[in-house]
């Protein structure tokens, strides 16, 4: 399976069952249905992957942060959006 | 050019790995240790994505992956960064094994010169160390046991799944080097009752200079390392040092491939092995290493009669091959490694290393057989 399917997958499940918001779902699921415009920055699409299957509401909570908050998927969206 | 056979010494770089290189060296170079701006935050994104990856192959946590200059580095950190514990529990024995790459056996030397009481336990013909003899010389104030996971010289298979179960229940914190099999063979590594692991990036088709110590905490606690380099706290306070984030971007890339692409990588290097064997099959050659224990990309053997250097030299328009280890080939010294498995001197002396990968090109196996058969001609 390639990576957008597996986006597309991972997003899902992670707001029907997990805490990932709409606000975050929904652009997150524009990327993964639109391999045509990101196939070029697969190593974005990768990261942001990583980032929506490791989604935790509580990541910045504690003394280390071995999860990925909403900060880093906006973050990791708007570069998707801007062509880094 | 000749086909490169020494994927043992070092792996040629994927392209999506070197492609990344170039990326955070050129484009984005950011600090990870300054995320204050995007290029900062990119870096440290980069990081910990690659943090996830490289532990996912053993199925660490990130938190867990200390990111280091390589597997030399990392078995020094693992071995070395236990002094302090050791005095203070005044834990001072040590095992490792005869077969050893010289990153393991040389600090553990120093340990010994230390006042550290070391056993070494022995191999059997096969290529294996012996857990029979690990179990005799365990002791109950045993510090640490050093154990690799594939042998660089014969890609023999070590059996880290017998050492598991000796080890269960006893305190010995537990270092295996598996610099050569990361990547390769995935079971093993996965196992929770191993404490340390060094890792290589270049023997997975990422570049030099980068590589890993897994450190897997018991009880939310690591492994009681003190550092060996200070200024920074990078890594957890355990490696100093900036980033270079494009080798460990380029690390994680590599990883994230081993793990996705083993199933056809795995089975390019049988195909590629049938070929090997197929060819040693018509030669008067002995294997170095139980076959049924090699891994599919590499194999040593010997040719009687004819010493290493002279068919390296003869096959050298052809294939590009080895002797014995790349860490101690440049010194000439024999392969500690094939005397320790009980090898003659002359079996040490006429050895040869053949290691190849997925990405290794058709080679001229007809020339190769012709140069040997001329070799064996002149002997007699």
């Amino acid at each position: 399976m390639d990576v957008f399917k597996r986006l597309e997958e991972t997003v899902n499940k992670q707001f029907d069952h997990g805490d990932l918001p709409k606000w975050l779902a929904d652009p997150a699921l524009e990327v993964a249905r639109s391999p045509q415009l990101y196939q070029d920055n697969e190593y974005l699409v990768e990261l942001l992957l990583q980032q929506v299957e490791e989604y935790d509401v509580y990541a910045e909570a504690g003394c280390c942060k071995w999860a990925y908050d909403h900060e880093d998927v906006a973050r990791t969206l708007r570069w998707l959006k801007e062509g880094k | 050019m000749p086909v490169y056979l020494d994927c043992n010494a070092t792996t040629p770089v994927e392209p999506s790995v070197a492609a990344l290189v170039t990326r955070f060296t050129q484009q984005d170079f950011g600090n990870a240790a300054s995320p204050i701006h995007d290029y900062g935050m990119f870096a440290r994104a980069a990081v910990e994505h690659a943090r996830n990856l490289v532990g996912k192959v053993v199925e660490a946590r990130p938190d867990e992956v200390i990111f280091t200059s390589g597997a030399t580095e990392s078995n020094n950190m693992a071995i070395l960064g236990l002094i302090a514990h050791a005095h203070k529990t005044k834990r001072r024995h040590v095992i490792t094994s005869a077969i050893e790459h010289k990153a393991v056996l040389e600090p553990v030397e120093y340990l010994e010169r230390q006042g550290f009481e070391v056993d070494i336990i022995r191999a059997n013909s096969a290529g294996r160390f012996c857990v029979e003899h690990l179990a005799q010389v365990l002791r109950p104030d045993t510090l640490l046991v050093s154990t690799m996971h594939v042998n660089n010289e014969t890609g023999v298979l070590q059996p880290l799944d017998e050492v598991e179960q000796l080890l269960t229940g006893h305190d010995a914190l537990w270092h295996v080097d598996a610099a050569q099999g990361y990547g390769k063979e995935l079971e093993q590594l996965k196992s929770k009752r191993i404490n340390m692991l060094a890792l290589s990036g270049h023997k997975i088709f990422a570049p030099k200079g980068i590589g890993a110590l897994i450190l897997r905490k018991q009880d939310g606690h690591f492994p009681p390392l003190q550092p060996l380099m200070f200024g920074g706290g990078q890594e957890q306070g355990l490696r100093a040092g900036t980033l270079p984030v494009q080798l460990i971007a380029a690390f994680g890339e590599a990883a994230k491939l081993a793990l996705r692409m083993h199933a056809a990588r795995e089975e390019k290097c049988i195909a590629f092995r049938k070929k090997v064997l197929a060819l040693l099959s018509t030669l008067d050659v002995e294997q170095n290493g139980a076959e049924r224990w090699t891994l599919p990309h590499s194999i040593n053997i010997s040719l009687p009669g004819i010493a290493s250097d002279q068919a390296i030299r003869a096959l050298k328009n052809v294939i590009a091959i080895s002797s014995t280890s790349a860490c101690t080939s440049h010194t000439q010294t024999p392969s500690h490694v094939l005397a320790a498995m009980g090898r003659s001197p002359a079996q040490v002396e006429s050895s040869l290393r053949l290691s190849w990968c997925h990405m290794t090109p058709e080679v001229d196996w007809d020339a190769v057989a012709t140069i040997l058969h001329n070799l064996h001609k002149t002997k007699t």
